[in-house]
């Protein structure tokens, strides 16, 4: 049967190409589409998370929930050895973070100020890779790096300096004056429009938090799953800490996902019902092309059940043979736009940034997508073939003959 | 006295529609071992339609079709079709080949849904398409042979799966007159040799010369039959 099934696909090339090409771009279309919508989380994700807030955080208990200074962690008390001695931890990353009213002129605004050591910050604070001009800061340096979007905002250059007045450790008054020494673009274009980087030790002594952090990041080592190493953390020398992966620090980004990801799906089946058609279409077309055929081998003795089963089985390695095509096609395309993203531009990229999203469009290059659709088209292929079956078990052959 | 292979009693064979056609309309007719009939007649006569109901291809309205001593009327459309494949040759007007394989595929086909070992499908059909005249063209697609040479091959199909008889509805129709005298000679010759059955429906003349016997068919009625 199996036989006889490939030498049918073999022998109709015409027929077995049309077959496999209409699979192979229902795969293509569906891979792309997903890889795009789950392509630009994964970036997301990537750049907001991976690059600058970390997969893994560490904060005095409680600290998260109330965001004050009064809650920062003293990190003479923190056993470092221990944290560091998990497997896949890579190092921790002390960071002072908090807000200030800034001034210059007569301008003010409210800044997202983070106090950071460049020389073990993670790739996306890493100051030389992200600086429009000027240069980055050492841990004794006195200078800072204003965003691109409040520089503009302040109308202020190198050299100028800022104001800064808000409230530190214990109700203290934290206040200073710091000239600009580099101006940077952000990734994350809610970022770009406020935030304010300063040596660590700067940000300590001017939020009266000698000693102490807001936020021990846990960089992870590149193969590590931050899942496990966050259980691992929360059992070894974290006494007092709240270990929060990145769910847990960004809820909201869960929910947005969750929402657009539940829209793709609905996109997905609408797709998945045209590709059913289409499918189906090159089915009918099939079982039309071969109507007069299927008669002749049922009036010289072939049982319709193994004429059924022969042309199922012809349709289950043509629709196969399609998806894997489909599915090795579309490799080289998501990895093009991974590397490639397609810029948007006027009111889409508006629209995009309003959300703090980078306005651009990545795929992903996860395999799993393209199994998932690929193995979903090849289900809907080897159901819309049952349409070939019925049709066989229906025959007539002296009318199948006449066709 | 030779055996009876096809006994057809009372049969009718009517089709709805707004004006119902009676397209068999009481025929008897008994045909032995070894004959060579040919059932003439014009048109719409009705021998087609009789044809397809000896060959178990089609369900009469009323009437008995004992092949060999089986009533077909009452086997299930799994059971008909197993009964064609053992005991039925069929070659068709229109020669009706498997467009995707080639001669010897063609004639060994049918031995492959007989369960039949590969050595004797191959050797059977070679064998057969000597027979025939085809030696030489076992590897052709039917695309790639000329009318005449199709229809040989479909004779060579009929008889691989050694039928009891043969059914054969206007085989000479889309031959030239060549092709038609090579064919009726081959048919002749395995009638005479193999003492195999052959009943044609057709209204070739050169077909009904050849035959021994000739059923005349008219509006569904056997108006004569006559044995040379």
């Amino acid at each position: 049967m199996l036989k006889l099934a490939w030498r049918n696909i073999w022998r109709n090339k015409g027929r077995s190409i049309i077959t496999i090409a209409a699979v192979m771009f229902c795969v293509i279309f569906a891979v792309v589409l997903r890889s795009f919508q789950v392509g630009v989380w994964e970036n997301m994700i990537h750049e907001i998370v991976g690059n600058n807030f970390g997969y893994l955080q560490i904060h005095e208990d409680g600290f998260w929930a109330d965001q004050s200074l009064d809650r920062t962690m003293d990190l003479s008390a923190v056993n470092s050895e221990e944290l560091l001695a998990v497997d896949g931890v890579d190092r921790l990353i002390p960071r002072m973070e908090s807000f200030s009213l800034l001034y210059h002129g007569s301008n003010t605004k409210g800044s997202l100020v983070m106090g950071i050591d460049p020389a073990v910050e993670l790739p996306g604070l890493q100051l030389d890779d992200i600086l429009l001009e000027g240069r980055s800061f050492t841990r004794d340096d006195s200078v800072i790096v204003v965003s691109e979007g409040l520089a503009k905002y302040f109308n202020v250059g190198l050299g100028d300096t800022l104001l800064f007045m808000g409230q530190g450790y214990h109700g203290a008054t934290a206040y200073g004056a710091f000239p600009i020494g580099g101006i940077a673009r952000m990734t994350n274009p809610e970022l770009n429009k406020q935030l304010v980087l300063m040596p660590f030790q700067k940000a300590q002594y001017m939020y009266n938090c000698t000693d102490r952090a807001t936020t021990l990041v846990v960089a992870i080592d590149e193969e590590a799953d931050y899942e496990v190493v966050g259980a691992t953390l929360k059992g070894s020398g974290a006494e007092g800490l709240e270990i929060l992966q990145w769910k847990e620090l960004f809820p909201e980004i869960i929910q947005t996902i969750e929402v657009d990801m539940a829209g793709g799906r609905i996109f997905v089946t609408i797709l998945y019902f045209i590709i059913s058609f289409v499918l189906l279409g090159t089915v009918i077309m099939m079982v039309a092309e071969r109507q007069r055929e299927f008669g002749i081998l049922v009036s010289i003795g072939m049982k319709k059940t193994k004429l059924a089963f022969v042309t199922l089985l012809e349709n289950v390695m043509l629709i196969m043979g399609g998806a894997i095509v489909g599915m090795a096609v579309v490799k080289p395309v998501q990895f093009y736009f991974k590397y490639n993203p397609i810029d948007l531009s006027g009111q889409m990229k508006e629209a995009i940034e309003q959300y703090n999203f980078e306005p651009k469009l990545y795929t992903t290059t996860s395999f799993i997508i393209n199994l998932n659709h690929g193995t979903i088209i090849f289900f809907i292929g080897v159901l819309v073939s049952l349409y070939a079956v019925v049709k066989i078990m229906k025959l007539n052959p002296i009318e199948s003959m006449r066709s | 006295m030779s055996k009876a292979v096809i006994e057809v009693s009372g049969l009718h064979k009517v089709y709805e529609g707004a004006v119902p056609v009676k397209a068999v309309n009481g025929i008897d007719l008994t045909i032995t071992e070894g004959e060579f009939t040919a059932l003439k007649g014009p048109s719409g006569c009705g021998k087609t339609t009789l044809l397809n109901l000896l060959g178990g291809l089609d369900q009469p309205t009323s009437g008995s079709i004992l092949i060999d001593g089986t009533d077909i009327t009452g086997l299930s459309d799994n059971e008909l079709i197993d009964f064609r494949l053992h005991n039925i040759g069929f070659v068709f007007q229109a020669y009706n080949l498997i467009p995707v394989l080639s001669a010897t595929e063609n004639v060994s086909f049918i031995m492959l849904l007989q369960d039949r070992p590969k050595e004797e499908r191959l050797a059977r059909a070679e064998q057969l398409l000597k027979a025939v005249g085809l030696a030489g063209k076992e590897d052709k697609r039917p695309g790639q042979l000329s009318g005449g040479q199709q229809q040989r091959v479909a004779v060579a199909r009929a008889l691989a799966s050694k039928p009891k008889f043969v059914l054969a509805d206007e085989p000479t129709a889309n031959l030239d007159s060549e092709s038609t005298a090579k064919l009726l000679d081959i048919m002749e010759q395995l009638n005479r040799e193999e003492n195999m059955t052959f009943v044609f429906a057709t209204h070739d003349d050169r077909v009904i010369a050849k035959a021994k016997r000739v059923v005349s068919i008219s509006d569904g009625q056997v108006i004569s039959d006559s044995a040379k």
